[in-house]
């Protein structure tokens, strides 16, 4: 159950572009506040999954297949999800197209596709609800990335690279965007896992260095998503705020 | 410095806890560039070492003992040094104490325990600020160097106090040095990582059994030189529209931290 405070009933929730698992709970999560939902996305199996959780909950739910790296496929889900729903009020974004390799070994087209997928797309998605966005005089953007958008990593340099861009995309949209309504925020998930708590053997360094011991489930970032898709967070933008299990507190 | 020698020529610097460690190799640094170079410290022995190592280099150095903690010694610490020196232009706030409280409860944090490591870490450098500011905002220029920590950007179990203190340092930099941005005090701090200095020695041996070098991403724990050129930097003309920075010195330590394995496993893109 939701509270009031954070209820969404009435909202239209656009859900794009997840290469990972994303889109199922944040889905869920919208649904359970109250949204209707339009799941967009390349792999149909995962939208029809989000799509029946969402109605399973009694709300309105919108399958787009889709590819957000294209602009003009990305205009025609815009469409479609208005068309859907009457109207976006929440986009959130979890390309998280996951990609490591030694920097030398990186190849220009590997690059293209980590930055297409991690950081074009929300590029281009912004730009297509936010023109949307910008005539309701309201809206809420939400984009889901990695704490690794604030870290370094050995062989992550790409996906890094992806994910801070993604976060400076957030900053300058909540400036730019700031007297018209549009609240603008990231989500720095740290090591979700949807099948692991605890982790193999061979990664017990890494668990004794999650303060909570564990990694995160993707599910858990959902009331973060309420929070912000909510009308409660209206004085609340350009900001990454971690669901992280304290990764990033540590030294 | 950065055009050879003698950028300092003609300057009086305070570094406390001068005595030791960094604030030894900063003092020594200072005076190669040609600085005067007063050291305060509780112990007198090793800051008049220190000053005596300044002399030898050319320049007039002075020890003046001083308990960072108690406002009237860094009063007098700045007072000697204005009637002695004839000056001053840059401070150094250094003197710290790293005395965890690893293997107690937090609720047994006495007060004395958490006076200790505030006092000295933080007050202390907002004693030595104070003492300095009057003449240095009257002199319209200054140079104010805080040595802050890594740890005072994120945190670490069983260092309470000493995270909390160079946590609430930053912050003092960053406050002063929008304070006296118009009267041509610059005022940063400096976030060394883990140095090889003989105070340090414990923390390195407890908290990572010895083999810091391994954990951090360039190979090697950090040396006084890597620290002092930061400070030089700092202290000297080259750094005049620097003013309210965080300067992290500890060979990418806080680059990464994401992981103790240091690196991400390979993974492939699927075949589109």
């Amino acid at each position: 159950m939701v509270s009031a405070e954070f209820g969404l009933n009435g909202k239209s929730a656009l859900v794009a572009g997840d290469s990972r698992f994303w889109s199922k709970y944040v889905s869920v999560a919208l649904a359970e506040a109250g949204a209707d939902i339009a799941v967009a996305g390349k792999d149909s199996k995962k939208l029809d999954e989000a799509v029946t959780e969402v109605q399973r909950l009694g709300k309105k739910a919108v399958a787009i297949t889709t590819d957000t790296t294209q602009s003009t496929q990305v205009q025609k889900m815009v469409e479609q999800a208005v068309a859907g729903l009457g109207k976006i009020d929440i986009l959130v974004n979890a390309a998280d197209l996951e990609y490591a390799k030694p920097f030398v070994d990186i190849t220009e087209k590997e690059w293209n596709r980590v930055m297409a997928s991690n950081l074009t797309s929300v590029f281009l998605t912004c730009q297509a609800v936010g023109k949307h966005m910008l005539k309701q005089e309201k809206g809420r953007i939400i984009n889901i990335i990695s704490c690794l958008a604030e870290r370094g990593m050995i062989n992550g340099a790409a996906y890094c690279a992806s994910m801070g861009g993604v976060l400076e995309i957030t900053r300058t949209l909540a400036l730019e965007w700031g007297r018209n309504g549009i609240r603008v925020n990231a989500i720095g998930a740290g090591w979700p896992s949807e099948t692991e708590t605890t982790g193999a053997e061979g990664e017990e360094k890494l668990l004794r260095y999650l303060p909570l011991k564990r990694y995160g489930h993707p599910g858990e970032i959902g009331s973060m998503v309420i929070y912000l898709a909510s009308d409660a967070s209206d004085y609340v933008s350009g900001q990454f705020m971690y669901v992280d299990g304290g990764i990033m507190a540590h030294l | 410095m950065v055009s050879g020698k003698g950028t300092l020529e003609g300057k009086v610097a305070i570094v406390t806890g001068g005595g030791t460690g960094l604030g030894k190799a900063m003092a020594l640094a200072l005076a190669k560039e040609g600085a005067d170079v007063v050291v305060g410290a509780r112990r007198l022995e090793p800051i008049e070492q220190t000053a005596k190592e300044v002399r030898d280099m050319g320049r007039r150095g002075l020890a003046v003992s001083t308990d960072v903690t108690d406002s009237k010694q860094v009063n007098n610490l700045v007072e000697q040094t204005l009637s002695q020196m004839g000056g001053l232009d840059i401070l150094v706030n250094n003197a710290g104490i790293v005395r965890g409280q690893q293997r107690r409860e937090f609720w047994d944090i006495t007060d004395e325990e958490w006076h200790l490591g505030i006092d000295t870490n933080l007050t202390g450098s907002f004693f030595g600020c104070r003492a300095a500011s009057k003449h240095m905002v009257e002199q319209k220029s200054g140079k104010i160097i805080n040595i802050a920590s890594g740890e005072g950007l994120r945190g670490v179990k069983g260092n309470l106090m000493y995270s909390v203190a160079k946590g609430g340092v930053v912050q003092l930099t960053r406050t002063l040095a929008l304070t006296w941005a118009d009267v041509n005090i610059q005022v940063n701090a400096i976030a060394p990582g883990f140095i090889d200095v003989s105070a340090l020695q414990p923390v390195v041996r407890q908290g990572f059994g010895g083999r810091m070098a391994e954990f951090n991403p360039s190979g090697r724990i950090g040396v006084p030189y890597d620290i002092s050129s930061m400070c030089l930097f700092l202290a000297s003309s080259a750094s005049d529209y620097v003013t309210g920075g965080l300067f992290v010195v500890d060979g990418a330590g806080l680059a990464g931290g994401y992981t103790p394995t240091g690196y991400a496993p390979i993974k492939n893109l699927e075949e589109e």
